[in-house]
Parts: C-alpha cells; structure tokens; sequence
C-alpha cells in the first residue's frame, strides 16, 4: 500500500516520515517530488565491482549541465528523506522520463530506517541539459507488513549518506 | 505492502517464501540479496528479433570475474531459486550495483505468485563493468496481494539458469 498525499502529511506531522528541506506544494497526491542536487560524479575508467574506482567531482552551473549518453552520472537529491516506519521508493517523474533520463539504475528501493541523500545513477538515452535544483522525481512511501528492522541498526554501508556515495561494494568483495 | 526483513526470514522459514539456498546474512529491512550465478547468456546476432528464437551464446565466468561491455545485453540468473505462492515478488538491482551503472532487470521488476526457479536477470552497463560470480546483485522484495491467487503457469516456470526471451513462442500461439 502506497501513502497519498494526506497520509503522507499526518506522517510527516508525527515524526514517522521526515523531509528536509520540506516544501508543502512538493506533495502530490501519493509521492513527494524531489529535486536534483548541485553535484555529480563521473568516472573515466573501466569500472569494477571489486576496486574503489576514481571519480570527478562536477558542480552543476545555474545554467546547467549537458549529460551525455554513455557515461553514467552519480547525482544526489537536494532532499534527505528518513523514516523508521515506511520503506520509500523514488523514481523519476514522467517529464523526466519524457526528456530520456533514467534516475536511477535498477535500484529504487529505500528500506526502512534509510536517512539519506538519495544516491541517483543518472543515465540519458539523448543530450539534455539539466539543473541544479531542478524538480527530477518522485518518491513514494510504502506500509510494511510484518515486523520492523531498520537500516540504521544493521550498521550496513550508507547509512547515513549527506551526499554522492560511490558504489563500496568493493569492501565486500575484498 | 512491502514484507519486512524479519517476516521474510519467517516466510522463508514456514515455506510462504521459498528461497533456495537462503543465508539469514543476506536479509535486509526490507529485501534479500540475491547471488548472481555462474552462466550467462548473449545474443549472438546484431539484431535480436522479437518474433523468432534468437542464438545465444554461453559464458561461464571465471573466478577472477569478466567484464560487461554497454553494446551488449547478457542474460543472467540469479544463484537462488526463488518463488512465493502467497506474496508478489520484486526483484530490483541493489545499489552498490546501479552505482556502478549497471541494470540488473530491464523495465520489468515484477514476478507472478506461483512462479518458482532462477530469476533471469537482464544484464546491461551503462559503462564498461567487471562483474564476478557469486557477488551479491539484486535485491527481492515481497509484496501483500489483495484478491483471490491464481497461480502462474507460464512459460518460464521452473527456470533454470539463464532464460533467452520466448516472445516468439508466443507469437506462434497467436498466429496458429
């Protein structure tokens, strides 16, 4: 089950859902739509599972940025988003998508005690020029049954992401 | 609603959720994390027809792992057999995986109640990515239905290993 609009409201009021920034008029009527941050990662190699792979760090101008197709680009919400009670889920939005952009790479899945800065895995089927700042998707927030563990007491990598994490799967495979 | 990591150790347990081998270290809030096995599949062709049985070719991946190129797509399973009669699985990449830009499913995240086997997993980089077997690639999850269960029949059922679309074969069904 998905919250709407109100149910999302009254669990942002009791503490169950937090937003920050939270801006009213971001709410739609079952999602919150978030917006791109000011930053982005690129790589220039072969990428491994195992390794640590190097990156360049980007600032989005205010008159943006043309992404390209082929590379992949690590961005960041603008938003932290945290719930103890609801797993979340974030996706882009249809204008987003209408423009060629994926915002994340099979991965949309937020577990229950995430607080984060989303991590976005940027890939565009065309040339497009983005904003920092820039309305770019959605997320939804989703009833758990059964119960509760939370990510925060797994003590599991991101936890607590404030910005671009890269991929640390390499400490697994170490 | 979205099952949560303990019931899906306890559905796991009294058999509303068959995973195979299942790890309890492998249980997340919210999901389980699933191996990617050791065979994939490629088509061979430049074009791959989406009405005919299209060639493939078979790679087995070594230990010291293979590298994923963007111009092609590999099909590739997951080491688990996993299936549910009660609850809708999901299953998605995990993130440490789309950062490194690769899709683990294409466009197509949802599984039947009553299917059970190896989930194909359609693998696609953004850039070039060196995969290994047995590294942990996805995540599934497990959705409460709403209605009466009928179970899936499909082509599909029982999977193992990785499976090369049959599109055509239905194609075939409708044409006959």
């Amino acid at each position: 089950m998905i919250l709407t609009r109100k149910a999302i409201r009254k669990a942002l009021a009791g503490g169950d859902i937090v937003i920050d920034p939270f801006e009213p008029e971001r709410l739609s009527p079952n999602a919150y739509d978030w917006r791109l941050g000011d930053t982005m990662r690129v790589f220039d190699e072969e990428l491994d599972a195992a390794r640590s792979t190097p990156f360049t760090e980007l600032v989005l101008p205010p008159e943006g940025l043309v992404l390209e197709p082929g590379r992949l680009y690590l961005g960041v919400t603008y938003e932290r988003t945290h719930s103890e009670r609801y797993a979340q889920m974030i996706n882009g939005d249809h204008t987003i998508g209408g423009l060629g952009i994926w915002v994340h790479v099979s991965a949309p899945l937020g577990h229950v005690g995430h607080a984060i800065n989303w991590t976005l895995e940027i890939r565009v089927a065309r040339p497009v020029r983005v904003y920092p700042r820039m309305t770019f998707g959605k997320i939804v927030f989703l009833v758990a049954h059964g119960p509760l563990a939370s990510y925060q007491s797994d003590g599991v990598k991101y936890t607590s992401t404030a910005g671009i994490d890269i991929s640390r799967l390499y400490e697994e495979l170490a | 609603m979205i099952l949560t990591g303990p019931e899906i150790a306890e559905s796991a347990a009294d058999g509303r959720v068959a995973i195979s081998p299942f790890r309890p270290d492998q249980v997340n809030p919210n999901s389980y994390n699933v191996r990617l096995g050791p065979t994939l599949l490629s088509y061979r062709d430049e074009i791959v027809d989406a009405y005919r049985p299209n060639p493939t070719e078979t790679i087995e991946l070594p230990e010291e792992g293979y590298v994923l190129r963007p111009d092609r797509l590999y099909l590739g399973h997951t080491e688990e057999r996993i299936g549910s009669d009660i609850y809708v699985p999901l299953l998605f990449g995990r993130s440490s995986v789309g950062r490194l830009g690769l899709f683990v499913e294409i466009t197509a995240p949802i599984g039947d109640i009553g299917f059970h086997g190896q989930w194909t997993l359609m693998l696609s980089p953004v850039q070039p990515l060196r995969v290994y077997p047995g590294m942990k690639i996805g995540q599934i999850m497990f959705f409460v239905s709403s209605g009466e269960i009928d179970l899936y029949e499909g082509k599909y059922q029982s999977a193992a290993g990785p499976q090369a679309s049959r599109y055509w074969r239905d194609r075939v069904a409708v044409a006959s």
